[in-house]
């Protein structure tokens, strides 16, 4: 029997709108990922004047080392230890021994630390081979939950939007209401003034560094949960990062934050309205912003 | 000079001859080495001249490649308008993305990677019109009126004098007061404005120039593969034409061409016995930017400059 | 009255916190030479890249000639015959004295374009680039590559890529800045016979060139122009000295 057609427009209408939500959830959730891959590579970047295309494999290494300690020792948060730890080691080497004697050469900088990602990406397929893997999700975040309005929602990745909200501001507090963040901010904003003050620099740039490694790490084993680990992720979620700071403007925590939020939703929603073409729909309004403002939203005049 | 000029033409006598004396297998990897030597060649002009480097020449290489072949094998359209369509195709696509030049540094580099992410996400994903992870297949050998290329060796041919037309037209390009208005560019982008220089105006050009040096490649790489995939537009096929650039020399004409020979040379004699050969490529990266960065042809300048006892 | 060379109507410039520039006004006659002085950070190089083009004012306007340039690129102001030279050298290091000078010459018209002829054919500008070495005094020198030019020669290739634009104005940011005491001499004497028919400013710390060189001096102090007058004015100025030469 066929249905009077005013009820199945608002059947469509409605199921639309909770596409329309579904997705802005599945944004934000993925914009919290890229937030905590992003903020490191910008602030890296704002303070050290260092562009480190390793991010992404750093981002791969760690999930696959999340990934055999999770299943070895069944702790998830066990697993984001180990995998934050682990990069934050390596990232102490590559930075000390490749990146410092090459100077803000950022040519040499994109070509050498590419290499550190092949390198990596070679080591990791060696060891967890080619297929896709997943870290498991502990039991308390597993299954969906309901939200208001009937939508039902899988528990990890609000949780991961929580992950990703508190880390920003966390951040956001350390970086603007603390001592050590307004020397970073001096740093960002003139290095040579902070030389002169007499603050031991390198244990700056040493320390930031360092949280940014264990940063990419952590996003590694959180975003292995739902999205898989395998050869090329590095490069695929690398490019979404360079996205968000190249909109957001390199070398700005709040860019970040924004330009997450900006690329996970159009990630989004360009996947569920046009999947043929979502890189478009993910670079185009980067490209136009990028005609109007060269350095990003928030960034500063190089 | 005339030394240079005997030298090339001795160089060339050989390239003619290699085909009667080696066997395919050095044919077809010299055709392949010629052919990412071009892509090379068309990332330094950017790199080596204007001091720009773009990691998006995949994405003309293979816009133009794709172009070629979608013509030729599902349209039947022949080589005579399939391989200039190809090149129009991919030149109209550095049009586009030449707006690129409205940054500097590393954001044109993080623009760049974006841009190449673009096309490599379309040639995977509109599978209905690329073909998706299949690609194109079948493509012919090209036959141009009564003209028909019958094998690797001719095409071999076909290849090299491309290459040579090619890299004569670049060298008039590069030793012309425009080649010299990018390297000033590169030199001193603030002089060039107090001097009356449009700076965005000749980079734009460049970048389109270089476009559709890759996109001549490209169609080249389409008849010499017969086959097509996303892989060609893929981010590593543009960084490693920079990476051919630097390990040969920026800034020449010679170092793209030999550093295509060291890379794919390596490629084949390492990939026989280790099958992780893209770590051997991040080393050779790394290597090179730690401890030779002006490339083979750089350390030939500075030996010819020891020998002639000047300062280096 | 022909109208001024360059007209700056209440120019500021202003960097976050800092008033780099604060409500400058000044006017220079055609073919006059006026000097820029203040201590460091008066704001006099920020003053100059916007009346170059280099910086956008925040308010304010620059006019040449009359015509207003204050929305005007940096080097469609060059092409309107404003020549500049830098505080930091800043010439083509990489490249030879010759192809510097002929990126000067070229730079004014189509020929920069040229794509299918190379520069070694290019006769007459050749000429034209060793005639502009000869006046400045760098004649044995255009096949050399200009990293290896001592900095005082620098200096001189710089002058003669910025009077190659045939300037009607000529910016000069502290030209005798790095250079020997007889460098000086001899720079300055460059400098004092270049001809009237253009107009220079210039930003000068000693002061003895500076009063020698100038029809007209302005004085600037934190950003504020606070005397501008004859050489002589100045000299006599209480408040300049007090400012300008010390607390004496």
């Amino acid at each position: 029997m066929l249905a009077p057609p005013g009820a199945s427009f608002a059947l469509f209408l409605r199921s639309f709108m909770s596409g329309v939500i579904l997705q802005a959830i599945n944004g934000i959730s993925l914009a919290a990922l890229l937030f905590l891959l992003a903020s490191g590579f910008t602030l890296t970047f704002g303070l050290m004047r260092v562009v480190n295309m390793a991010y992404g494999a750093y981002y791969l290494l760690g999930g696959y080392i999340g990934y055999s300690v999770a299943r070895r020792t069944g702790s998830f948060e066990l697993a984001i230890l180990c995998g934050g730890l682990t990069i934050v080691v390596l990232g102490f080497f590559v930075d000390r021994f490749l990146i410092r004697p090459i100077g803000h050469n950022h040519l040499a900088q994109v070509l050498l630390t590419v290499g550190v990602a092949f390198v990596i990406g070679e080591v990791c397929l060696a060891i967890w081979g080619g297929d896709n893997l997943r870290v498991a999700i502990p039991p308390w975040l597993r299954g969906g939950m309901e939200l208001p309005g009937g939508l039902f929602y899988p528990k990890y990745r609000l949780a991961l939007i929580v992950l990703g909200t508190s880390t920003a501001i966390l951040l956001w507090l350390l970086y603007h209401k603390t001592h050590i963040g307004a020397v970073v901010r001096a740093g960002v904003d003139d290095r040579e003034m902070v030389n002169a003050t007499g603050i031991n620099v390198d244990r700056l740039f040493a320390l930031v560094s360092a949280l940014a490694s264990f940063l990419a790490g952590l996003a590694g084993v959180v975003g292995g949960a739902f999205l898989t680990l395998n050869p090329g992720a590095e490069w695929d979620i690398l490019v979404l990062a360079l996205v968000v700071v190249i909109v957001g403007g390199l070398g700005s925590l709040e860019g970040a934050i924004l330009g997450s939020i900006i690329v996970g939703l159009l990630d989004a929603y360009g996947r569920w309205l046009l999947p043929e073409f979502s890189y478009f729909v993910l670079f185009g309004p980067m490209a136009v912003l990028l005609l109007f403002r060269a350095t990003g939203i928030f960034g500063k005049e190089q | 000079m005339t030394a240079r000029v005997l030298l090339l033409v001795a160089a060339l006598a050989i390239a003619a001859a290699l085909p009667s004396l080696v066997g395919e297998f050095w044919v077809t990897l010299l055709t392949q080495i010629m052919i990412f030597g071009l892509l090379a060649l068309s990332a330094d002009l950017l790199l080596g001249h204007a001091g720009l480097f773009s990691l998006c020449h995949a994405a003309f290489f293979a816009v133009a490649a794709y172009t070629t072949a979608i013509l030729q094998v599902r349209h039947g359209v022949s080589t005579a308008l399939a391989a200039p369509a190809g090149i129009l195709a991919g030149t109209i696509l550095s049009f586009v993305f030449a707006f690129a030049v409205r940054t500097r540094g590393v954001y044109f580099i993080l623009i760049t990677l974006a841009f190449g992410y673009i096309i490599w996400g379309v040639a995977y994903r509109w599978a209905s019109f690329t073909g998706g992870d299949n690609g194109v297949t079948n493509v012919p050998f090209p036959a141009i009126g009564g003209l028909r290329v019958a094998g690797p060796t001719q095409y071999y041919y076909v290849v090299l004098v491309a290459v040579v037309l090619i890299a004569l037209a670049y060298r008039v390009l590069i030793t012309s007061p425009f080649g010299l208005t990018l390297r000033g560019i590169k030199s001193s982008e603030s002089r060039m404005r107090s001097l009356g220089y449009d700076v965005g105006s000749h980079l734009y050009v460049a970048f389109v120039l270089s476009g559709l040096i890759a996109s001549i490649a490209g169609v080249l790489y389409v008849y010499y593969n017969r086959f097509i995939n996303p892989v060609a537009a893929s981010f590593p096929v543009s960084v490693e034409a920079v990476l051919m650039a630097i390990v040969g020399g920026t800034g020449t004409i010679l170092g793209p061409f030999l550093g295509s020979g060291i890379i794919l040379v390596l490629r084949n004699w390492v990939s026989g016995f280790f099958h992780y050969y893209t770590a051997v490529l991040g080393i050779v990266f790394i290597v090179t930017v730690l401890f030779a960065p002006q490339g083979i042809m750089g350390l030939v300048a500075r030996w010819r400059a020891g020998n002639r006892g000047e300062g280096a | 009255m022909s109208p001024a060379a360059i007209a700056v109507d209440h120019l500021s410039k202003v960097f976050g916190g800092l008033r780099a520039v604060d409500d400058a006004s000044l006017s220079v006659a055609s073919g006059e030479r006026r000097v820029l002085i203040g201590p460091n950070g008066a704001g006099k190089t920020t003053l100059f890249n916007c009346i170059a083009g280099t910086l956008q004012p925040t308010s304010g306007r620059v006019l040449l000639f009359g015509d207003d340039i204050s929305r005007l690129a940096e080097n469609r102001r060059a092409a309107r015959g404003m020549g500049r030279t830098f505080q930091i050298s800043n010439v083509f290091a990489d490249l030879t004295v010759f192809e510097n000078l002929m990126l000067s010459i070229i730079g004014a018209d189509g020929r920069k374009w040229i794509m299918h002829r190379p520069v070694s054919r290019f006769t007459a500008e050749r000429a034209q680039a060793l005639d502009s070495l000869v006046k400045v005094g760098l004649a044995d020198r255009a096949d050399e590559t200009v990293k290896f030019l001592s900095y005082g020669e620098r200096r001189q290739l710089e002058l003669a890529l910025a009077l190659n634009v045939d300037p009607k104005v000529l910016l000069l940011d502290e030209p005798c800045a790095g250079l020997s005491p007889s460098e000086r001499q001899r720079f300055s004497q460059l400098v004092a016979g270049l001809p009237r028919a253009i107009t220079l400013m210039m930003i000068e710390h000693d002061i003895d060139i500076a009063l020698a060189l100038a029809d007209r001096v302005t004085v600037l102090h934190h950003g504020k122009i606070i005397l501008d007058g004859t050489p002589d004015e100045v000299r006599a100025n209480a408040q300049v000295r007090e400012v300008y030469f010390g607390r004496a």
